[in-house]
């Protein structure tokens, strides 16, 4: 595999940032476009554009087809059962929304206990405080260990007779700990818990198999897989999403509409109401072909090589603390650098092109349980090189020599 | 070259060892301020007497190098000012990062005026304008007693 090659195809490395090579180590957060995605945009736009699913015009029946051909891309990519397993959301954010409100609605009851982990970004938490405040379920929370990874041991621990689901990442977007999410799921099954995975950091760098992880619920968000903004995914087992009750109601989702009642459309239009992001879904499927012809197993040698390339840099430097040390790590390094405040650090980097993140990364509970108030967090995509995470050295030490350490 | 200006020496020096960085005793005026999209947090307090100067003011809370420093340079300065006196070098301050060439105000000496442009580094970086200017929103509202916290999003 040739990363200088594929790297080509991202416009965004063509351009100067601030006079510098973009070094961009800030994919956990959203990745960079393929040209074929970017392109797929302009074209559906400016040649083929109309609104999916409501006229019967050439035009406006080539755009369903177009959009549904990327829910059947995804099916395959993911290994889901059915097509109508894929529901389009406007994030990750939404679809776990949209799992936690139905199951409030019509499954979880007063005294429910829902299990999240300490790694889980806010939202796969406040979706659930929503339901802690209004239907008054606890939230209970699994501790992650020494290396930052949550066990299955621990959650076994923190099941109790009255967990009804778990919810969980399938890769923290700060320790980059992969959890153990089929060996949860068989588990939870066994005792009749649901299985709802924030697969936001997994979906992009992991092998997908719906029916091998067998989770109830799968959460994918499109900007971090290559894909655009505006556009996320949710997986849903058929037989919840039959029984669950919509989420939104407006047009496209309903069947027939009477001044006395109201019946729902059937799947996946039942969880679509309204215009969805038709450009977004329609170009997903660039990011789709891009990715397979990549080879997702090509990707996650890829980035598991730069990974500990990175580690071990990062690790040699002395004042650099690295975040977690899990055995089965995606390509996130965070770390702190002692005396100098990440959000300084960031401002540094920048300076040099080096794109990273600072601040929490969403993930309050646990920074808290670090006992650090943020944290400076650069993370990999397909496009990066070692010799990008030699530039973050390096500019990590112009960082120390600026405050004199 | 623009990393000089916004890391200089004094800079460095005021957030490794910030003066005034602890709760005053028996202040009268205190507010806390928060930055909700990097987690930084300023807690101020203010101790003024009967002809409302400012006796002592302090702070506590954790942030970068330039919050930590413009907290530490403003309680010191603020000092042994009286209340409207604080508020015009609060105003002053305000109009500096965001535009003004240079500091106008009386009340503030030459040498405070200088410790102060120390900060002006913070103008070519707006991602980080607000890190600089936290703990003087959260003093007024101290002076002013607000309970709420002060959010700077912008
Ligand atoms: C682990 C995790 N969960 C959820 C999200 C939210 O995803 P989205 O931006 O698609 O709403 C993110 C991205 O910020 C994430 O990293």
């Amino acid at each position: 595999m040739n990363i200088d090659q594929i790297k080509k195809e991202f416009p965004i490395f063509d351009e100067k940032i601030q006079n510098n090579d973009l070094v961009y180590l800030d994919s956990a957060n959203s990745s960079q476009k393929p040209k074929v995605v970017v392109d797929r945009i302009n074209e559906f736009y400016t040649k083929q554009f109309s609104n999916v699913g409501r006229s019967v015009h050439y035009l406006a029946v080539a755009a369903t087809n177009l959009y549904e051909n990327t829910r059947t891309s995804v099916q395959k990519y993911i290994n889901a059962k059915d097509k109508n397993e894929i529901v389009f959301t406007k994030g990750a954010t939404e679809a776990l929304n949209l799992v936690a409100n139905t199951l409030g609605q019509s499954y979880l009851k007063e005294g429910d206990e829902v299990l999240i982990t300490e790694l889980e970004h806010h939202s796969n938490y406040v979706p659930w405080h929503f339901l802690r405040k209004s239907k008054n379920i606890k939230i209970n929370f699994a501790e992650i260990n020494e290396e930052g990874e949550i066990t299955l041991e621990e959650i076994e621990k923190k099941i109790t007779p009255k967990t009804r689901l778990i919810s969980i990442t399938h890769l923290s977007n700060v320790t980059g700990a992969i959890l153990p999410v089929k060996e949860i799921t068989q588990l939870a099954h066994s005792k009749g818990i649901i299985v709802v995975v924030d697969g936001c950091q997994g979906a992009p760098h992991l092998k997908l198999d719906m029916q091998e992880l067998d989770c109830d619920f799968y959460a994918i968000s499109c900007h971090k897989m290559y894909g655009p903004t505006g556009l996320g995914i949710l997986y849903g087992k058929k037989k919840w999403l039959e029984e669950l009750p919509p989420y939104q109601g407006g047009g496209g989702m309903i069947n027939e509409v009477k001044k006395d009642r109201i019946s729902y459309g059937e799947l996946p239009n039942k969880y679509e109401a309204g215009t969805m992001a038709t450009a977004q879904v329609i170009a997903f499927d660039q990011s789709i072909k891009f990715l397979e012809s990549i080879g997702i197993e090509n990707v996650m040698k890829h980035e598991a090589d730069l990974v500990e390339y990175g580690q071990e840099l990062l690790q040699r430097n002395n004042s650099v603390k690295l975040i977690g040390n899990p055995k089965n790590k995606g390509g996130v390094l965070s770390f702190t650098i002692e005396g100098v405040h990440p959000h300084d650090i960031a401002t540094i980097l920048d300076e040099d092109g080096v794109a990273i993140r600072a601040g929490h990364h969403c993930c309050q509970i646990l920074h808290d349980k670090l006992n650090i108030p943020a944290s400076a967090r650069a993370s990999v995509g397909i496009y990066n090189t070692k010799e990008d995470l030699d530039q973050l050295n390096q500019s990590i030490n112009n960082c120390k020599k600026i405050f004199n350490l | 070259m623009n990393l000089k200006e916004l890391y200089q020496e004094i800079i460095l020096e005021h957030g490794k060892n910030p003066r005034n960085l602890r709760k005053t005793e028996g202040f009268n005026k205190d507010a806390k301020g928060n930055n909700p999209l990097c987690g930084d947090n300023v807690h101020v307090y203010l101790k003024l007497n009967g002809q409302k100067i400012v006796e002592d003011a302090s702070f506590e809370g954790s942030g970068c190098a330039i919050s930590m420093a413009s907290a530490s340079i403003m309680t010191d300065l603020i000092k042994g000012k009286n209340e409207h006196e604080a508020k015009e070098i609060v105003e002053d301050f305000l109009g500096m990062i965001k535009e003004n060439p240079e500091l106008k105000s009386e009340h503030l000496s030459k040498d405070e005026k200088t410790k102060l442009m120390c900060l002006s580094g913070v103008k070519q970086y707006p991602m980080r304008v607000k890190c600089a200017t936290l703990s003087w929103h959260t003093m007024v509202s101290a002076f002013d007693e607000k309970t709420e916290e002060v959010k700077t999003e912008n």
